[in-house]
């Protein structure tokens, strides 16, 4: 059930110039790989949905990009500050027993992490590939990283290689829609985290919707409670 | 105990905050943060005659306290609210009031038939919509094409009429008065203001930029409301249902102030989705602190 939550923040730490992890309470008792929350981020009207970079006995983790007003607010929390935010938002990744290939991209390796944590803890293989700008961007916990260019010239090799039977993908809209053609190409189920210019987070404002594919029909689907997970083949990009 | 209890001409409200059309959804979308049933009413998303699909590309865009929206009027349609949607409605005992939209004088003659036959209680006609017939000048602008428009929803709905008027207009009095000489009897305001967002980025070499061309809402149109919303009391007797901005308790005695006899909330329930449960809460525990044993008294009080 979706709740507005308080919690604690429990730590904070750079993880690259621009990039942070913020760590806080909550009174979740689960979140799933693929769901997100979305932090009260004053003064800005709208709250900040993230993905969820990890989550142990409470604790939550996200990765935060120092971007405008909000980004900035949330960088000035120390340990102890209280957070507001709602949670747990969207649906999300079917964790199939299933050799799963995760394809990240700068900050969108985020909800990655959390993924191929739980992943691991069900016994499947995984690989977990990103790509950077930098060397200065890279995030922790990777298995590969592509610094500059682009993470696309990289997947036919690790396909080749290790042979995923799924691939899960969350990053620039450009590798998601890139990465939905191969997996179709190839016939290997791609499943695609999206992001929107999103409002409310539950699916009442219509603000963050997408095309996809239903039943052969074209509709709209709202990012914040239709996904953010979607097939990468039902997106019509 | 106080009684928040108001009365808009014959429509009975159990306390003055409703809901917003196009931020309350259709019906139960907010019963995961709170009883739905105990606010005045919720107002739902526009419905037009045929569903619609609502605009394709960018539809929000975040300004300095405040949101714009180009939405574009997505909905199921009446014939799928009426099925799908009201029982819900219904069932859970919510005070409703259905907002509609169209793009001629025939669709909403018709609309206004179908709530009449379906003995829909209330319905608040937004005329910020495009009148395609007249080349696209809004309804809500025009006094003349303003006056034809209710005269004719007037005609085929009984019920209790609400037209929620636009505040991108020079002046709002004449059509104030067009509204009411139609027979209508209430009038909310205010609906988003134009507004434009630029989204621009620069990549080195070239800049990017998308437009989001929509209706500015949030906290940063509340002086806008409250304006117009002094302008209209001054100028008719009509109940009035004021929005633009409301976030708190003090927004909506500053509203009651300048004669709103009730109120909605919008954008607000974007960030918080329990704040009209909230707002009526704050507004008891004030009346009681206060002695107010009734909205009537505070609303005398404010207005002294």
């Amino acid at each position: 059930m979706k709740k507005v939550l308080k919690g604690k923040v429990t730590g904070r730490e750079q993880v690259t110039p621009e990039v942070f992890e913020l760590r806080f309470s909550s009174e979740l008792a689960e979140i799933i790989p693929g769901q997100f929350l979305s932090i009260l981020c004053p003064p800005k009207t709208l709250r900040r949905p993230f993905g969820v970079a990890g989550f142990e006995n409470g604790i939550l983790r996200v990765l935060i990009r120092v971007k405008g007003e909000g980004t900035k607010y949330l960088a000035s929390l120390k340990e102890g500050d209280e957070i507001d935010f709602l949670a747990p938002l969207g649906n999300n990744f079917s964790l199939e027993n299933k050799k799963s290939l995760l394809v990240g991209a700068g900050i969108g390796t985020a909800p990655l992490l959390y993924l191929n944590c739980e992943l691991k803890k069900r016994g499947i293989q995984t690989l977990l590939i990103s790509g950077f700008k930098s060397e200065g961007e890279i995030v922790q916990g990777c298995d590969s990283v592509k610094v500059g260019g682009s993470i696309l010239d990289e997947v036919q090799h690790y396909i080749n290689e290790f042979k995923p039977e799924k691939i899960y993908s969350c990053g620039p809209e450009i590798v998601l829609k890139t990465l939905s053609q191969t997996g179709m190409d190839q016939n290997i189920d791609v499943e695609v985290a999206m992001e929107k210019h999103m409002a409310c987070g539950i699916g009442v404002c219509r603000g963050c919707v997408i095309d996809v594919m239903r039943n052969g029909v074209k509709t709209k689907a709202s990012v914040c409670v239709n996904g953010p997970v979607f097939k990468g083949s039902e997106v019509v990009w | 105990m106080v009684d928040l209890s108001c009365k808009l001409g014959r429509f009975y409200l159990q306390n003055p905050v409703m809901g917003a059309s196009g931020t309350y959804g259709y019906n139960n979308e907010y019963g995961e943060f709170l009883d739905v049933s105990k606010l005045g009413a919720i107002v739902t998303k526009g419905i037009t005659l045929e569903p619609r699909e609502g605009n394709e590309g960018q539809r929000l865009f975040e300004t300095a306290s405040g949101i714009i929206n180009r939405i574009g009027l997505e909905n199921v349609g009446i014939d799928a609210f009426l099925k799908t949607k009201l029982p819900l409605i219904q069932k859970r005992n919510i005070n409703y009031i259905l907002n509609i939209a169209g793009s001629s004088i025939e669709d909403y003659t018709s609309l206004a038939l179908v709530c009449n036959d379906n003995k829909i209680p209330a319905i608040e006609v937004n005329v910020s919509c495009p009148n395609v017939h007249k080349g696209c000048l809004e309804f809500g602008t025009e006094p003349q094409a303003l006056f034809e428009l209710i005269c004719s929803i007037r005609r085929a709905y009984e019920g209790f009429l609400i037209v929620k008027l636009t505040p991108n207009v020079t002046e709002i009095e004449p059509l104030v008065q067009a509204v009411e000489s139609a027979g209508a009897d209430c009038i909310s305001a205010i609906n988003t203001l134009k507004g434009l967002g630029v989204d621009l980025s620069f990549d080195g070499v070239n800049f990017h930029k998308t437009f989001v061309q929509g209706g500015l809402s949030g906290k940063c149109i509340k002086p806008v409301a409250l304006s117009l919303v002094n302008k209209i009391r001054a100028f008719t007797h009509l109940p009035i249902i004021g929005l633009g901005g409301i976030a708190t308790m003090w927004d909506m005695l500053e509203f009651f102030a300048v004669g709103a006899d009730a109120l909605q909330v919008g954008t607000e329930n974007f960030t918080h989705p329990s704040i009209c449960a909230s707002l009526v809460s704050d507004l008891e525990k004030f009346m009681q602190e206060n002695n107010f044993e009734t909205l009537d008294k505070l609303k005398e009080a404010l207005r002294k």
